[in-house]
């Protein structure tokens, strides 16, 4: 009796890691602005997610063939979701003609006000060399 | 009493997942780009696998697990193509460089245009700003 309660209390724990998870992941999908940033985010639920559900199914389920099946699934997205990853990144990449507007290494020059002009850093780095 | 407890998690889990895909699917209505639909129907696919499983389990159904494993390969499928066939119209369209030519068209000449854009647009605003103090 008091296993069965282990058993299930190490499955529910497995199952609310999971959900957090997958809830984190849809809330960056719909939060995040580029394509790329989303895709950060759904790696996340395609990953750790299903990794955990499944971990829970497996450790209700027991030792037996539908839990080899479930283990199965998880390897499989272990090694599709990277390729569909690299898939999507490479679409993104080559369609979007706004490739460069995502200035990630000048948004620290800019600041979080917009007060000093991009050509600051560059500007510092010239008076420091002479 | 501990099938109860069973039946409780998995039909609540059932539910947040439901919740999620009308989440995703609306992501994927919204979304501006074709990367970003197709990353929203991939994570569509990735939970409606997860209720796939957790049904299997729940209704002690064996078959299920194999009917998730053929929906995770078909989905992966489904993406791959997508994107290989909307990678090849644009470039088709466009009579672009194909494959790293034209991630590096996007990068430079979009990039310097940018940068030139920046700087006129950040001393048009100095300017005003000056203006303003005085």
């Amino acid at each position: 009796m008091i296993l069965e309660w282990v058993r299930f209390i190490l499955a529910g724990g497995c199952f609310a890691v999971g959900i957090v998870f997958m809830i984190l992941s849809v809330f960056g999908v719909n939060r995040l602005h580029h394509a790329l940033n989303r895709m950060h985010a759904a790696a996340m639920g395609d990953t750790l997610g299903i990794l955990f559900v499944f971990l829970g199914l497996m450790l209700i389920r027991g030792f037996s063939m539908s839990s080899l099946k479930l283990f199965l699934v998880i390897l499989f997205f272990w090694v599709a979701s990277p390729v569909s990853g690299h898939m999507i990144s490479r679409l993104e990449a080559m369609t979007d003609e706004d490739l460069g507007e995502m200035a990630v290494l000048e948004f620290d020059a800019i600041g979080a006000d917009g007060e000093e002009s991009p050509i600051a850093g560059e500007e510092e780095l010239e008076h420091e060399s002479v | 009493m501990t099938e109860q407890a069973y039946d409780i998690l998995l039909l609540g889990s059932l539910i947040i997942l439901a919740v999620l895909i009308i989440a995703s699917m609306i992501r994927s209505f919204l979304g501006p780009g074709i990367s970003d639909r197709i990353i929203a129907i991939n994570m569509t696919g990735t939970m409606v696998i997860t209720a796939i499983a957790i049904l299997s389990v729940f209704l002690e159904e064996d078959y299920l697990v194999d009917v998730c494993l053929i929906y995770a390969m078909i989905s992966f499928l489904g993406v791959v193509v997508l994107c290989k066939v909307y990678t090849g119209v644009y470039l088709q369209k466009k009579k672009l460089k194909p494959d790293f030519g034209a991630i590096a068209d996007n990068l430079t000449h979009q990039g310097e245009e940018c940068r030139e854009r920046d700087v006129r647009d950040n001393k048009g605003r100095h300017a005003a700003g000056e203006e303003d103090g005085k």
